[in-house]
């Protein structure tokens, strides 16, 4: 007979090192994957773990994908700690692409030092807007977040893509379904000569800093962590739940938007349909693998980043459809709810044997 | 047929607890053994090994000198031991009959002419086809009564029954028990009520921390010797207080109170009026779920109701949210301690912060100031004696009557004009409640004023001074506390009504 019961206590230190598990799960996962479809595992493996990142140019790449993933994640755990559950991140960035792109397509062919500020606070504004659509819902009509949130990504998605054919198409782009080229001024300042990394990463590095002073050192952290642990709780102590629920959802819409136009303004220079490879949605394994704390943020991006290069570079090689990145971001995030499972409840095989044995 | 139960050197341990500790007894039939201990004493355990829900680590069960292996539930029912829990096992959905009708080996036709000859038999009026949610409380223990009736059993065990009766359900009750005792079931009474003890069963064992501690005929006993052997040690009896509220001033009072809710599961409160005195504790009794939850999170709070008017200290009040009334010296207990008054996964500092009213200065221009709350927790713990002095534990790790001891502190702390509890001393163990009622008296004879909701005939009798019943969201006629006895609550609890 198999039992399940609750652990009581579960170390802090096993709650950390669970991610780590799940990882290793993962590279073994998905060397049984390349070995199925009759690869050599390890040299798979190899090329999508290490191959990617051999290489300095590969290493900025690296930091180039997570930097995207970081903010976003850093905003959802806002959201996750106090059990909203914004999963429309993916919207709020395309919305904050296009009210950064926009203003960015206003000074196209102007320049000056202002302009790139102005851009990047238009984008985190955009974000927070859109953010608060499902935030607004919630409070004051009861629906659902997590589906307005979803649906939204939607919306703001079939916006961009009328901007880009429509209105805001380049006139001298041949219709091609893109604006025109922000001017440099528009432009995230390149970090090093050659390759790709941008500002946007201090941004990112800035959000972490301040997502923990927010989450352990202030009042509106803690209302989070108790409306997080028990809404009951946040109710009686007369915490402003409704406040609460506007303010996490504009924090993580900023961040999403910021993400967005961090994406536009730097590697992309101009708004076009394919600005994020789903970010949005894969931020939210980052924020769990990171275990919603801002540090374990930065790690868990890092890895999931490399994901997204590993399928590259196997597509490359191996002629393997770099969807299989996909495949990899979801086995982290069923090995790592399955050790979490694991870590909260404990199995146990109950045998009939002992009880026979006393008669 | 005579029946004969004996337990044989019983051990079971859980980490870091002996639940039973090498537990030997013996019950005969024609008799009703009672069950005493303090929470935690083991009595459940004892309780969960007889009805197969635990195996032992070591010890045996005798069932007329056959060895019995209970492994699982099916086999204590198997073996004719019935049991009947605290919390009813019912679909509240699903009509009476069909309940029944459940684990049944036979066909609906027999069943329902056994069920009907059960139901004759010992005078219970239950009607088969009504769902169990329009049930009383008393109807659904009788429900499951009936349940192991449908068995003849051989052993009943009765797990604390009386805690969600009425005087009156608890008198049938008795009076049920008491024939199924003559009819040769034998009864096994659990509880921790000493007077149920005294004036219904013939035999009562007492557990301590795991340890059967002594064997005695009830009619050698008297509730303070019980209560002696119960806790290990003699009880300070707490002195009924003396009124000393008259004349005072009126500080709190409550006008049209009405609350209408869509939920089912809610009680809608209807035109609630009282008011209240310096220094005076006012009881609301009930049996649970007529509307006490939805009472006190309006005094609180946490819900609003419109053309409410609630007055305090010359202020109206009635829109406020719970942190803005604590601001006006108000303070709060709700009934559910672990999961409502504290976060169990919260240190214990945290827990304290959850109070943080204007001078506490716990939070100052938004930042946490942990040492300033480290210092108050520190105080808390050692003005209400909590047994640890450790603000970064979980307060998981605490007790029940530790956690309240500290919720109380934090509440108190602000030396609150007003208290309102609900429940406080539910669960808890002898030593924990009297030092919570010493507490609710002394803050009342230093003039300040408490509303005590409680489920607790015996508590609301010692503490209050005046008292009201709630009973389907509707408030009876408050009376002086030396006016009232258990019989007229009991009256009342069960929607009767007293002149």
């Amino acid at each position: 007979m198999i039992k399940i019961e609750k652990r009581n206590d579960v170390p802090m230190a096993l709650y950390f090192f669970t991610p780590f598990i799940a990882i290793i799960l993962t590279i073994l996962g998905g060397g049984i994957i390349f070995y199925i479809l009759g690869f050599n595992p390890i040299e798979a493996l190899k090329f999508y773990f290490i191959t990617p990142i051999s290489n300095l140019y590969g290493f900025s790449e690296l930091l180039l994908k997570a930097t995207p993933l970081c903010l976003i994640a850093i905003g959802l755990s806002f959201c996750f700690k106090s059990n909203n559950w914004n999963i429309g991140a993916e919207g709020q960035l395309t919305f904050g692409a296009i009210v950064g792109g926009g203003v960015a397509l206003i000074f196209y062919n102007q320049e000056g030092f202002y302009i790139l500020p102005l851009v990047i606070l238009a984008g985190a504004i955009g974000g927070m807007i859109f953010a608060l659509i499902p935030a607004i819902l919630k409070t004051y009509f009861n629906t659902n977040e997590i589906l307005v949130s979803l649906m939204l990504v939607y919306v703001s998605k079939l916006l961009l893509d009328y901007l880009v054919v429509g209105p805001w198409s380049n006139p001298e782009g041949f219709n091609f379904p893109e604006t025109r080229q922000f001017s440099d001024s528009s432009r995230m300042p390149l970090l090093f000569e050659g390759l790709r990394i941008h500002a946007g990463i201090f941004l990112a590095l800035a959000a972490v800093m301040l997502s923990w002073f927010i989450l352990y050192k202030t009042y509106l952290g803690f209302q989070i962590k108790v409306s997080g642990l028990s809404l009951k709780t946040a109710k009686y102590a007369g915490f402003k739940g409704k406040t609460m629920i506007l303010v996490v959802f504009m924090i993580s819409g900023a961040c999403a938007g910021l993400a967005g136009v961090g994406e536009i303004t730097g590697p992309i220079g101009q708004l076009h349909r394919m600005i994020s490879p789903d970010y949005g949605f894969t931020a939210i394994i980052v924020a769990f693998l990171g275990r919603l704390n801002p540090f374990g943020i930065i790690f868990a991006s890092l890895v999931v980043a490399l994901t997204y290069l590993g399928a590259e570079t196997a597509q490359i090689f191996l002629q393997i459809p770099k969807y299989t990145g996909q495949v990899f971001q979801g086995m982290i995030l069923f090995f790592l709810l399955a050790s979490d499972y694991l870590l909260f409840f404990k199995v146990k095989i109950l045998s009939l044997k002992k009880n026979d044995l006393r008669h | 047929m005579a029946t004969d139960l004996r337990i044989s050197n019983i051990s079971k341990i859980y980490p870091g607890c002996i639940a039973n500790d090498n537990v030997s007894l013996q019950f005969k039939s024609g008799k009703i053994y009672a069950l005493l201990g303090e929470n935690g004493a083991g009595k459940s355990t004892l309780v969960k090994i007889l009805s197969g829900v635990v195996s032992p680590d070591n010890g045996e069960v005798f069932l007329n000198e056959k060895n019995l292996k209970l492994s699982s539930p099916l086999d204590a029912k198997k073996n004719k031991i019935g049991m009947v829990f605290q919390h009813f096992n019912l679909f509240e959905t699903l009509s009476v009959f069909e309940n029944l009708s459940i684990d049944a080996t036979e066909d609906n036709e027999s069943l329902r002419v056994r069920v009907n000859e059960i139901l004759k038999k010992y005078n219970f009026s239950i009607d088969l086809d009504v769902p169990v949610l329009n049930l009383s409380a008393g109807q659904k223990q009788k429900v499951e009564i009936i349940r192991c009736l449908l068995r003849s059993p051989k052993v009943l065990i009765m797990d604390e029954p009386t805690s969600v009766l009425t005087e009156q359900e608890t008198e049938e009750l008795f009076i049920s028990l008491k024939k199924f005792c003559d009819e040769g079931i034998l009864i096994i009474y659990i509880t921790h009520k000493l007077k149920e003890v005294l004036s219904l069963c013939d035999e009562v064992a007492v557990m301590r921390k795991g340890k059967v501690v002594s064997v005695s005929q009830t009619q050698n006993e008297r509730v303070e010797t019980l209560a002696n052997k119960m806790v290990g040690q003699k009880l300070a009896k707490i002195k009924k207080k003396i009124n000393i509220s008259k004349n005072k001033d009126e500080i709190f009072k409550v006008k049209h109170l009405n609350f209408y809710s869509d939920d089912p599961f809610e009680t809608n409160l209807v035109n609630l009026n009282f008011s209240l005195k310096k220094g005076e504790c006012l009881g609301i009794a009930g049996i649970s779920g007529n509307g006490q939850n939805e009472l006190f999170q309006i005094l609180s709070g946490e819900i609003i109701t419109p053309n409410t008017s609630i007055i305090f200290r010359n202020k109206e009040i009635a829109k406020l949210n719970p942190k803005q009334r604590r601001e006006y010296l108000m303070a709060f207990s709700p009934e559910d301690r672990i999961s409502q008054a504290a976060v169990p996964e919260l240190k214990i500092y945290e827990n304290v912060a959850l109070n943080n009213f204007k001078s506490s200065n716990f939070f100052e221009k938004g930042l946490v100031n942990e040492k300033k709350i480290k210092e108050h927790s520190k105080k808390i713990l050692s003005d209400f004696s909590v047994n640890t002095d450790n603000v970064e534990l979980k307060s998981q790790f605490l007790s029940g009557g530790n956690l309240q001891k500290l919720i109380l502190g934090r509440e108190l702390i602000t030396a609150p004009e007003l208290l309102i509890c609900y429940n406080p001393t539910w669960g808890l163990d002898v030593g924990a409640i009297n030092y919570i009622h010493e507490t609710l008296i002394k803050i009342n004879n230093q003039e300040k004023s408490t509303i005590l909701i409680s489920t607790d005939t015996e508590e609301l009798l010692k503490l209050s001074d005046r008292i009201a019943v709630i009973y389907k969201g509707k408030l009876s006629k408050i009376m002086p506390s030396e006016e009232v006895t258990p019989e007229k609550l009991g009256v009342l609890m069960g929607g009767g009504s007293i002149d």
